[in-house]
């Protein structure tokens, strides 16, 4: 098989998995070095897919062969797809290749799981191991953890890689039983807390060797069973209690060629894939709670997003007079985001604030204007019912129908 | 109305705008001139920048200088008038001129975030295409169009990023090219850069294409998604941009049922026996087997 070929079929295994950040990593620079390669903590976007995606690394598989059988995977054993295999040096050769011609910024690199964890682990660490000991690259590299690993591979990898990732796959044990029959979430955490324990010894020791220095993430498959958003969030919101992970992503269960029958045949809205990504990005920047999002079981709404959700639903914290309510109240507002709340803030030290500031730091004034006071401005609205006040924000079923 | 008139680099905008500053001369009687702008008929000749110093040297935080450097680089009919004001107001101790919630501040602001944005669009969308490997001069070649006026400031990254590699960028007006050591700037750019640039001798391309055409998944087609993050005055740059119409299309025509290439579909698949924690069956594809 050409290398060209190979690239096709390992892309094509390996673009179900969300993550393609390539933020976080630490200072590193080639100027005036021989080999290439520079991270600075700022990811960067090279290219985006018509699906929008962001282009940031070469997102492969070493092999698609794999053991297992999870029935949400394009991979698994019983799948009817092309399978190929590179070798580690291929694997740098497309790397570098790209790195160059600035299309990437550097490489995700995960597998199908070949004769045994170990053995698959052990694979991927030695394309890391090539790409910093050998060619001297200074890209961005994320490697896949295999659970099952051995504690010490997992170690090397951190030396190697900046982010290390075990996907959780399913928001639930019962889940993963019947759908990922070879998987335990026993492991799965085991590798997590492996991970977090690296991280934290290279921090608590300023000599100590880097560890995944741009930290770990997972991933959540949206829509493969029947789990709900109040359970997806909760199980995200333990994960980065826990095990201090940078982040969590949510992947709609996207349909693949001769799908089993234990899976859907059809996905689920991107919206609610969009929903769940917005309530994480609550919990980790805006300080909100899953249980203020989500009081009990059941979905977020699709037709408004769940920061206008919460305001609707505890309508006794406002209306916000932004110029005397904390900078963390004023984030609460729908339509005003953390940033604008930190310019309102600076803004309100020079003048009192007025309602066309607000037209000014672009906020998205249709959403905001019922929940706030300024100098020159009440909302009539404040007393309306927040039912109706719904019906009125709720986004246009055309937008809705993303799918 | 006076005249100002400079070089039209920063540096000579600020030397201008602090003796203006001294005299005491509001942004409404000014008419800025740039290098290559001539001034009004009626308008009264340059002021003289020798005259006696009315007020003393204005005092300005040292992060508007940076603000209005940076801001300077953002291409407008008329970019100098605004700075003026800004400082003028600072300059007289209304701070509130510099911040993104104020009337002057919020234009300023609005610059500096599409300036940033600009240098970022160079280094996400730029492409390097390597030379054949005897070439002398730079190893790599990238012809790119910002709609600002970043390279000088931007430009920087790729040295960090490619270590001793010789690289050379071109754009319609301006040129870089580092020698493995130094970065050279050339405003006008050369013509001989340009024809480097805008005429690669670049055959490895392929493996790129089929990269950006397999990891796509048509079953999440999302054409806006795509145009926000990726505006198409890029497109026609960018060696994938040709594809993007393409795989949209084939997408549309029915290949929204799963996430599969059409390349990859195409293709006979395999099925693997479960061998039961038997050794795994590699050596049925020749592929698989090669010995590690």
């Amino acid at each position: 098989m050409q290398l060209i070929e190979k690239l096709t079929v390992l892309a094509d295994a390996a673009k179900y998995d969300a993550s393609c950040a390539s933020s976080g990593a630490p200072n590193r620079s080639s100027k005036g070095k021989s080999g290439i390669g520079s991270t600075n903590g700022m990811g960067i976007c090279h290219s985006f897919t018509p699906d929008g995606r962001c282009v940031a690394l070469l997102k492969i598989l070493l092999t698609n062969f794999c053991l297992y059988d999870c029935q949400y995977c394009v991979n698994r054993r019983s799948s009817d797809v092309p399978r190929a295999r590179f070798t580690p040096e291929e694997v740098v050769t497309l790397t570098l290749d790209f790195y160059k011609r600035n299309c990437i910024s550097g490489l995700f690199l995960s597998s199908g799981i070949i004769r045994s964890a170990d053995y698959t682990m052990e694979q991927l660490v030695r394309v890391a191991k090539l790409l910093r000991e050998e060619h001297e690259f200074r890209g961005y590299i994320h490697l896949k953890t295999i659970p099952d690993a051995d504690p010490l591979l997992i170690a090397e990898a951190g030396r190697y890689a900046d982010r290390l990732s075990v996907n959780i796959e399913l928001p639930t044990e019962s889940s993963l039983i019947r759908l990922a029959p070879e998987k335990q979430v026993r492991t799965i955490k085991q590798a997590m807390h492996s991970i977090h324990q690296g991280e934290s010894e290279a921090r608590a020791e300023k000599r100590a060797p880097r560890f995944a220095p741009a930290g770990q993430s997972t991933q959540m498959i949206i829509g493969a069973d029947a789990t709900d958003d109040s359970t997806i969030l909760h199980t995200a919101a333990s994960l980065y209690g826990n095990f201090r992970l940078r982040r969590v992503y949510y992947s709609a269960f996207s349909p693949i060629p001769q799908s089993p029958n234990t899976v859907p045949f059809e996905a689920p809205p991107l919206l609610r894939e969009h929903r769940l990504y917005q309530a994480d990005f609550l919990l980790r920047g805006y300080g909100f709670e899953v249980g203020e999002l989500l009081s009990g079981p059941g979905n977020l709404a699709l037709d408004i997003d769940p920061k206008l959700a919460w305001a609707l639903n505890n309508r006794e914290h406002f209306p916000v007079d932004l110029n005397r309510a904390e900078p963390a109240m004023i984030a609460r507002v729908p339509g005003i985001g953390v940033l604008s709340a930190k310019r309102l803030v600076a803004l309100r030290r020079q003048k009192r604030i007025r309602f066309e500031d607000l037209t000014r730091l672009r906020c998205a004034l249709e959403k905001a204007k019922p929940f706030i006071v300024t100098q020159d401005y009440r909302p009539l609205q404040a007393s309306r019912e927040s039912l109706l006040l719904r019906q009125q924000l709720s986004e246009t079923p055309a937008q809705m129908a993303l799918w | 109305m006076h005249h100002a008139s400079f070089d039209g680099s920063f540096a000579g905008w600020r030397e201008v705008a602090r003796n203006l500053v001294q005299h005491g001369i509001p942004p409404h009687q000014i008419t800025w001139l740039g290098n290559n702008d001539s001034g009004g008929l009626f308008d009264q000749a340059p002021i003289s920048l020798t005259s006696t110093v009315t007020n003393p040297a204005p005092r300005i935080p040292k992060q508007l200088l940076e603000l209005l450097q940076s801001a300077a680089h953002f291409r407008v009919e008329d970019r100098w008038s605004l700075l003026y004001r800004i400082l003028w107001r600072v300059a007289m101790g209304d701070r509130a001129a510099m911040l993104p919630g104020d009337i002057d501040g919020s234009q300023l602001h609005k610059r500096l975030k599409a300036v940033r944005r600009e240098a970022h669009h160079l280094h996400a969308f730029l492409r390097f295409h390597p030379r054949p490997e005897d070439a002398e001069g730079p190893q790599l070649v990238a012809w790119h169009e910002p709609a600002h006026d970043i390279l000088a400031s931007a430009s920087g990254h790729f040295a960090e990023r490619l270590g001793r590699t010789r690289w050379l960028i071109a754009t319609p007006d301006d040129g870089v090219y580092w020698d493995g050591q130094r970065l050279h700037y050339q405003r006008p750019c050369p013509s001989e850069w340009q024809r480097m640039a805008q005429t690669p001798e670049d055959t490895g391309e392929a493996l790129w294409l089929a990269y950006y055409g397999s990891t796509f998944n048509p079953a999440r087609l999302n054409r806006s998604a795509l145009e926000t993050s990726m505006p198409v005055r890029f497109w026609r740059n960018l060696p994938e941009g040709p594809l993007i119409p393409q795989l949209m299309s084939q997408a549309r025509a029915g290949a929204q049922r799963d996430g599969q290439a059409e390349t990859v579909a195409r293709q006979g698949g395999k099925r693997i026996h479960h061998p039961n924690a038997k050794p795994p069956p590699i050596n049925e594809n020749d592929d698989l087997d090669r010995p590690d």
